[in-house]
């Protein structure tokens, strides 16, 4: 099998697939792409199966050698890519030759690359996904000299997809939109008001687990039984401290969850960076056929 | 005693069984039940299932079931599961190098060493459900004397095996993490293993007791970790 080998890596950039449904019951994450419409977008560009495994670059200074010809596509943060050196215009499809060296460089907008292979990486799976996670996979992030796997692929190129379009316009919203999370009523009515009224900027204490949020929502709610989390909840601890759960969040919580963020909400989210700007909007889920 | 849940719709496709009331075996016996109920009678339409202390999340694989389900929820007859009689016993080695808070955690609750041991290790905790981490155990049982806030300043990183106090709760770290916990002792069995189907040995409403082990039979088992035993 054909090995691409990571030269230059930043911490924290990993493989990622859709991860791992229904293991919660182990304790096991949901895990997977943090950014689910980029990660998506490479695979159809590739043509591969949607579960197919991308690198998931969530520095700048990322580098990757491969040792024969494949295609590969490139979304998600708007950053400067060169290949042998050369700036790369167009970063949707690239051609790949024997030993050619990808580069990813300074991010201008947004914090997470994803970079797809023809046919994905082809690291174990375990437990269902190819997902890093400490314990479950052998290493739980990229090294510097990580070696992975892929099939080889010197056909011509699927010409018709060549020119589509990345926009990145998506993720720079403030918006964030939200449900009532199923602690939300222990909030009392000026704390609401708050939530959703106030813009809220993200801390660096932010990773795969979660994202903090810098201002603080000051409260006397209780520490309450530990309960289901999801990605995407947001919880409020006893010192104020917001936590939006992200993709490799812990399956249960003791914290009230106030909040949890609509799906692509999440993904818009994983695309900021420290310090940007989010406000969340409130939507009831429309569940019009109830009488009860 | 009737013990009802209420069905609290999350987002159109997630939602959640609640029950008031504090976790206990008996809620334990309910939401097991509809756990099973769930994955063997409603599994076309639920994505995911998760439980904790007095809650069942669910997650649907449409708007459509979980609204039909909502308005159903309460005509279902759900029998409650028998919860195991079995014990297993975790051989653990309080204090020393393996538990660096047993020493303070007995002098802010004004006891001595030896007898919080004797209460920790002679009570029979209750498996409720897996959280936190891979195959981390949330164990219901603690006596109320042990009970203790969680540390301010989380520890960086506790060992792989540590038995540790939390809040109401007890429970054992599978693998080395940062925690929030009181490290009271460590034992030498294996929590969760990937390379095994299932990776854990227990299963949610099994009983577990711990065992104290000198620290000669530590090392021995440290160099060869063995399986729990049931009795």
């Amino acid at each position: 099998m054909a090995i691409a080998t990571v030269l230059k890596t930043g911490p924290g950039s990993s493989i990622q697939d859709l991860g791992r449904r229904g293991q919660a019951n182990l304790g096991i994450p949901l895990s997977g792409a943090m950014d689910m419409k980029s990660f998506a977008w490479i695979n159809h560009i590739l043509q591969n199966e949607v579960n197919d495994a991308a690198l998931e670059v969530s520095q700048p200074g990322f580098q990757i050698q491969f040792d024969s010809p494949t295609y590969i596509a490139i979304a998600g943060a708007e950053a400067i890519v060169r290949l042998n050196d050369q700036l790369i215009e167009k970063s949707n499809l690239i051609a790949i030759q024997s030993k050619d060296l990808l580069e990813i460089g300074a991010f201008l907008s947004g914090s997470i690359v994803y970079i797809g292979i023809k046919y994905g990486f082809k690291t174990p799976k375990i437990l269902g996904s190819r997902s890093q996670y400490k314990g479950l996979t052998e290493d739980s992030i990229l090294h510097k000299g990580t070696k992975i796997q892929y099939f080889m692929d010197s056909e011509a190129s699927p010409v018709f997809n060549a020119k589509a379009k990345w926009s990145t316009e998506w993720y720079r919203e403030e918006e964030i939109l939200a449900y009532p999370g199923p602690d939300f009523h222990l909030l009392k009515e000026n704390l609401r008001e708050k939530l959703i009224g106030q813009t809220f900027r993200i801390s660096q204490q932010s990773n795969r687990m979660g994202a903090q949020l810098l201002e603080l929502l000051e409260n006397d709610l209780p520490e309450l039984p530990t309960n289901p989390v999801f990605p995407g909840t947001v919880q409020l601890t006893s010192g104020g401290k917001l936590i939006i759960l992200l993709k490799d969040a812990q399956v249960t919580g003791g914290y009230p969850r106030i909040l949890q963020l609509d799906v692509e909400s999440q993904w818009k989210l994983a695309q900021k960076k420290p310090g940007s700007k989010v406000r969340f909007k409130l939507f009831q889920p429309r569940i019009s056929t109830i009488s009860r | 005693m009737e013990l009802n849940a209420h069905y609290i719709v999350i987002s159109p496709t997630a939602g959640e069984l609640k029950w008031d009331a504090k976790p206990d075996d008996f809620l334990l016996s309910k939401q097991l039940g509809w756990m099973e109920f769930l994955e063997k009678e409603l599994k076309e339409h639920v994505l995911e299932a998760r439980q904790g202390f007095t809650a069942v999340s669910i997650i649907w694989r449409t708007p459509e079931a979980q609204s039909t389900f909502q308005k159903q929820f309460q005509k279902f007859k759900i029998k409650p599961k028998t919860l195991s009689s079995q014990i297993w016993e975790i051989p653990v080695c309080y204090g020393l190098d393996y538990g660096p808070d047993l020493g303070s955690l007995a002098v802010s609750h004004r006891i001595r060493v030896n007898q919080l041991i004797e209460l920790h290790s002679s009570t029979v905790y209750r498996l409720h459900f897996f959280g936190f981490l891979p195959g981390f155990p949330y164990l219901n049982g603690l006596p109320e004397q042990l009970h203790t806030p969680r540390k301010s300043v989380p520890d960086r990183s506790v060992e792989p095996g540590s038995v540790a106090i939390g809040g109401r709760q007890t429970g054992i770290y599978p693998q080395a993490s940062p925690g929030g916990w009181h490290i009271i002792g460590q034992t030498p069995v294996e929590l969760f293993d990937v390379k095994k189907s299932p990776p854990v040995w227990a299963s949610p409403g099994d009983q577990l007791k711990f065992e104290p082990i000198d620290s000669g039979q530590m090392e021995k088992m440290l160099a060869s970790p063995p399986y729990p035993r049931k009795r």
